[in-house]
């Protein structure tokens, strides 16, 4: 197990070596650069600048600094924003982000597997139809439209809720609701189904079957015995459903005016500050790696017929 | 030598009651099980439905998807009135409305309070429509009268709205005082601009001689855009060498579009002007498509509809576009991106996953890693920067999802040619010297084809939204074209007053969304009877 786990540390390295260089070639190879304004600035001005962002240096010697400095946790200066670095933006606003994040997943997860095991109980009851029509909404539209749509209905029709905003806003934790719903809302739906479908499988297993013969209570079944082999295929969704979130938050940060990271992402593509994007890519890609790796030991706890080499 | 009786080799298989066996095969099956399916049915028909309907777009009776009618701005969508008969509601409400705020209009107080309550609440929409009706009430009543600059408004409004006129131009003929009518877009570049210069009367050499030069300014503010930073004399150089570049032939085709693009707007000019006259008199009925004579020897086919008599059936955006029209298009470029880009992602894939699955080895090797390593990657994010920085089109849209999304279907295709290939048609195949792309192209994949069937009838609503959400964020479709997720994007801001804007799109998509989804499970049963309910 413990080789395991450094095995799957080393592996790590080169999937992040990777992304660092794509982001940055590809944003090098990119037409046009950061200082090509509407107006052209003056030769001396723009020779300078380009003097003291090294971008005239060989492409190598670039990516080298770069990625020396990235190693050292330094994400380098923003090429647009004049005040701080990447590094202050990114701290800045990634708390706002993880918050969202880890909210939208914990709803997902908690109403997801709650539903889908209510319907494998109460299978082709009401309970069942109903969790698995909300399954099938939740699978088919689109987040930017939930957003937009509870949105209107909440937060404008019914003003139970704010609009938009973030905790400082004054509105505090109720700002929170919507945006962590719409975001958690696709994955609830995939959970409660994948729940459904495993709880139904383990159901007809013969450790139940023999379960239920020693005459054992009904809730220790289920809790005890399903629920393990249930959440095998929950726990192997978790991986996928942490890069959607990550991907979901640029929409709901920009629908609900979020100071998050997705923002500056959408931002800083638009503005070509290469250094901001690359260093959102890296935070957002070690973010991804990391829960992967935590998901896949989760995995092998959870199956003990699992056996790493 | 042949000891066994000779006979008729039997046209059908029976067995030992002599019933006709007839032969099923996957497909014949997966097809039936289909037809149980009811809610996959109903959305074979919708998503046929939507295909026809984006398919047929340029030639259904709807409204340019790109027409701007500024006037139209942010119609109510409606099926009995027409655009004039809702822009003069909006005006008397508009009118109500500003008579109560000067309390010329009174209300009771209740009803009072009740619209305080709704512009608190930011329901302008409910104010206008309540005060449409109670105004109209008062004005039957004669509690409530215009006063005069009030009714002038009406009146000029009224005017407008049955004179304004949607003039198109067609083609433009000419009929010389002996000759047959022409049409002067046949015509030489030295007759055409003499024929203009008399229209405005000067000479054909000096209209030649202005058009030269409109043409080298064109030319010029090319050549600066493409190379920024150079001094005046470079950029003379350049120009002149460009005009060398252009042949005669060129140059002379270039003024004649020149010339005809002055032409057609001069002969929209005087049409409109003849043509108000008769809308104002109602000596002509609309909508009209005749030939009118323009000046001397000139005359125009002239097709002309009155711009306020419009109907918008899902209002319009906020210039004035047909909504409907927009989320046709869109639906199409929605589609079609769905549909190429799982095509793309699905050949790549599939040439992938069976080189991996026969070839084994370091061939295998090297691609599983190449797939490990792009699923550890947030790819939404560098679609995102790639969007950004090779150009907001299409095309990049496309090229940027094809090449990410072929993952999966690489690893399953993989799968099943591994479980495949040690079967024994295979081993035939190979003891007959059957190349390796013949093993692979012709027994290999068509045996895979359900799984891959399945799995792009799934991928398709996927893509699509993948596409809504770059053009959500404003890097994918670009205006004037839509898609689903980019006139989703643009309601947002509005959704309280133009909540049509949101609601429309976003239902189109998602029934289309559903649709995909059903289809694909149902499709996924049917092929696959044990993984019913599996995700």
């Amino acid at each position: 197990m413990t080789k395991y786990i450094i095995k799957r540390l080393l592996g790590i390295i080169p999937t992040l070596l990777v992304i660092i260089t794509i982001s940055f070639f590809i944003v090098r190879v990119a037409p046009g650069g950061p200082f090509d304004g509407e107006r052209a600035l003056p030769e001396v001005v723009k020779r300078n600048i380009e003097a003291k962002y090294h971008i005239n240096d060989p492409l190598i010697m670039q990516y080298g600094r770069y990625m020396f400095d990235v190693l050292r946790g330094d994400l380098g200066p923003s090429y647009r924003y004049k005040d701080h670095d990447v590094n202050f933006y990114i701290f800045e606003s990634l708390p706002n982000s993880m918050i969202l994040g880890v909210i939208a997943i914990s709803i997902s997860i908690i109403f997801g597997i709650t539903s889908g095991m209510l319907a494998a109980l109460r299978q082709n009851t009401w309970v069942d139809y109903l969790s698995m029509a909300f399954a099938v909404i939740g699978i088919s539209v689109p987040l930017f439209v939930i957003g937009p749509v509870l949105q209107y209905f909440f937060a404008m029709k019914l003003q139970w809720l704010p609009t938009s905003g973030w905790f400082t806003s004054g509105d505090g934790w109720k700002t929170v609701i919507l945006p962590a719903i719409t975001l958690a809302f696709a994955h609830f739906a995939t959970i409660a189904r994948l729940t459904r479908s495993s709880m139904l499988d383990t159901l007809r297993s013969d450790y139940i079957r023999t379960a239920k013969a020693k005459g054992m209570k009904n809730s220790t079944i289920i809790f005890k015995h399903t629920m393990k082999g249930t959440m095998l295929p929950i726990v192997s969704y978790l991986g996928p459903a942490f890069a959607g979130i990550i991907t979901g938050s640029v929409v709901v940060e920009q629908v609900f005016r979020i100071p998050g990271l997705g923002k500056f992402f959408v931002q800083s593509s638009f503005n070509r500050d290469y250094t901001l994007i690359v260093g959102v890519v890296i935070v957002y890609s070690v973010i991804l790696v990391i829960m992967n790796f935590i998901v896949d030991i989760l995995y092998s706890l959870l199956d003990p017929r699992i056996t790493y080499k | 030598m042949n000891l066994l009786p000779k006979h008729k080799k039997p046209l059908q298989t029976t067995n030992e009651f002599d019933q006709v066996i007839v032969g099923n095969s996957l497909s014949k099956d997966a097809w039936r099980r289909l037809k149980k399916n009811k809610m996959a049915v109903i959305s074979v028909v919708i998503v046929i439905i939507y295909i026809l309907l984006a398919v047929l777009a340029p030639v259904l009776p709807i409204y340019p998807y790109d027409e701007i009618i500024l006037d139209h701005q942010h119609l109510k969508p409606s099926f009995v009135k027409n655009a004039g008969q809702l822009l003069i509601e909006k005006r008397m409400a508009d009118l109500y409305t500003q008579a109560w705020r000067q309390e010329r209009l009174t209300l009771s107080t209740e009803e009072d309070d009740m619209l305080w309550a709704w512009i608190d609440k930011n329901e302008a929409n409910k104010v206008w429509d309540y005060m449409f009706i109670e105004g109209n009430k008062q004005l039957a009543e004669g509690t409530f009268t215009f006063n005069k600059a009030e009714q002038r408004t009406l009146d000029n409004l009224q005017r407008k709205l049955k004179t304004d006129l949607q003039i198109t131009v067609n083609k433009i003929w000419y009929t010389p005082v002996e000759g047959k009518k022409q049409n002067i877009a046949k015509l030489p570049v030295d007759t055409i601009a003499g024929l203009y210069a008399e229209m405005i009367g000067s000479t054909s050499e000096i209209e030649i001689e202005q058009y030269s030069r409109e043409i080298e300014q064109q030319l010029m503010k090319t050549i600066k855009t493409q190379n920024v930073g150079l001094s005046e004399e470079e950029y003379a150089l350049l120009l002149e060498k460009e005009i060398e570049g252009l042949s005669k032939k060129k140059h002379d085709a270039l003024i004649r579009e020149n010339v005809l693009a002055k032409i057609k707007s001069r002969a929209k000019e005087i049409a409109a002007s003849d043509l108000k006259e008769a809308a104002t008199d109602e000596s002509a009925s609309f909508p009209l498509n005749k030939e009118i004579t323009i000046k001397g020897p000139l005359s125009a086919d002239v097709k002309a509809t009155k711009m306020h008599e419009r109907r918008y059936y899902l209002g319009t955006d906020n210039q004035g576009r047909d909504m409907l029209s927009r989320i046709i298009y869109g639906g199409q470029v929605s589609i079609a991106i769905g549909f190429i880009g799982t095509i793309t992602s699905v050949i790549i894939g599939t040439i992938l996953g069976a080189l991996a699955g026969y070839l084994g080895g370091k061939v295998d090797y090297f691609i599983m890693r190449v797939v490990d390593i792009m699923y550890g990657l947030p790819y939404m994010l560098l679609v995102i920067i790639a969007m950004a920085i090779f150009g907001r089109n299409i095309l990049n849209l496309f090229f940027a999802l094809a090449i990410i999304s072929w993952l999966t279907i690489s690893r399953m295709v993989r799968g099943q040619i591994m479980s495949l290939k040690n079967q024994e048609f295979i081993e035939a195949a190979r003891s007959m010297g059957a190349p390796t792309w013949r093993i692979i192209f012709r027994h290999l994949v068509p045996n895979s084809l359900s799984i891959i069937i399945v799995f792009s009838t799934l991928r398709i609503p996927s893509f699509i939204m993948t596409e809504s959400f770059l053009s959500f964020l404003g890097l994918g479709v670009q205006a004037p074209f839509a898609s689903w997720g980019s006139l989703v994007g643009d309601a947002v801001g509005g959704m309280t007053l133009y909540p049509w804007k949101l609601f429309f799109p976003a239902t189109a998509m998602t029934i289309f969304l559903f649709a995909m989804n059903f289809l694909g499970d149902g499709l996924r049963d049917a092929f696959d009877p044990q993984s019913k309910n599996q995700l």
